[in-house]
């Protein structure tokens, strides 16, 4: 019987394939949700799915889109909101 | 509403949200814009035009145009140019680059070769002077070691002592 924490499915199962050519199941940590608009939560595009670590080591240019909003909007609320400020 | 000195807003990419003028119209697509943004080519969809037009002249140079802006309270983006640089080319050596080489590494050779030749005879030098005496100490020594192993320093001693007598 495995352990009580791998019973659950709090962790990711891996299938990988050992140097012996045998697959043996491996755990992992979930990774987060996908990044979403936060004006129609459209899944963002350009923005890594990964944990806090990874993402700590990654460069900022990495991370998000580089225009205004870019991580937290779609370009289309983006496009919309600046159009809509210019207009009024 | 498209036209040459037309103010307008950039909706798209990284320059968005900033103020630019149309400097040129390419074609029924594409204009060239400057101001707060670069200056560079730039598709109509991704402009916003306002009301405001500015008195420039088709294709204004960018000092021109920054002149322009200043009055209206904005601020230009300044580009560096990029620094020229040659395209990295081999070049053929001449004949007499390759003579000075050649000559260059003879003289190295024949540096390392004297080295050599100058530490083998220091060696030599080195063992053949007081070998013997060498060996006949040493020989005495472990002899003593064997009998006498606490007192080291006092058995050399012995030996010389020896030896003068």
């Amino acid at each position: 019987m495995p352990e009580p924490y791998k019973r659950s499915r709090s962790l990711r199962r891996l299938q990988v394939k050992v140097p012996g050519g045998r697959i043996s199941l491996h755990y992992r940590n979930r990774k987060p949700g996908k990044a979403e608009c936060s004006n129609c939560s459209a899944v963002l595009k350009g923005v890594p799915r990964e944990r806090s670590l990874k993402m700590h080591n990654m460069p900022k240019t990495k991370k998000r889109p580089q225009r205004p909003y870019g991580g937290n909007l779609c370009s289309r609320c983006m496009r919309s909101l600046i159009v809509g400020k210019a207009r009024s | 509403m498209i036209e040459v000195g037309r103010l307008c807003i950039k909706i798209a990419g990284r320059d968005a949200g900033l103020k630019c003028v149309i400097v040129d119209v390419l074609d029924d697509k594409f204009v060239l814009i400057d101001g707060e943004t670069r200056r560079r080519k730039c598709n109509i969809l991704h402009l916003e035009p306002l009301k405001e037009t500015i008195k420039i002249k088709k294709n204004a140079s960018h000092e021109s145009i920054k002149k322009e802006f200043e009055t209206l309270g904005l601020k230009v983006m300044e580009t560096k140019p990029k620094p020229k640089t040659d395209r990295p080319r081999k070049k053929r050596k001449t004949s007499e680059q390759l003579r000075t080489r050649k000559e260059e590494k003879k003289k190295l050779r024949d540096l390392f070769t004297r080295k050599k030749e100058e530490k083998v005879e220091e060696k030599v030098k080195e063992n053949e002077g007081g070998s013997l005496e060498e060996k006949a100490g040493l020989v005495e020594e472990k002899k003593k070691t064997e009998s006498k192993k606490d007192k080291k320093k006092d058995s050399k001693k012995e030996v010389k002592t020896v030896k003068k007598e």
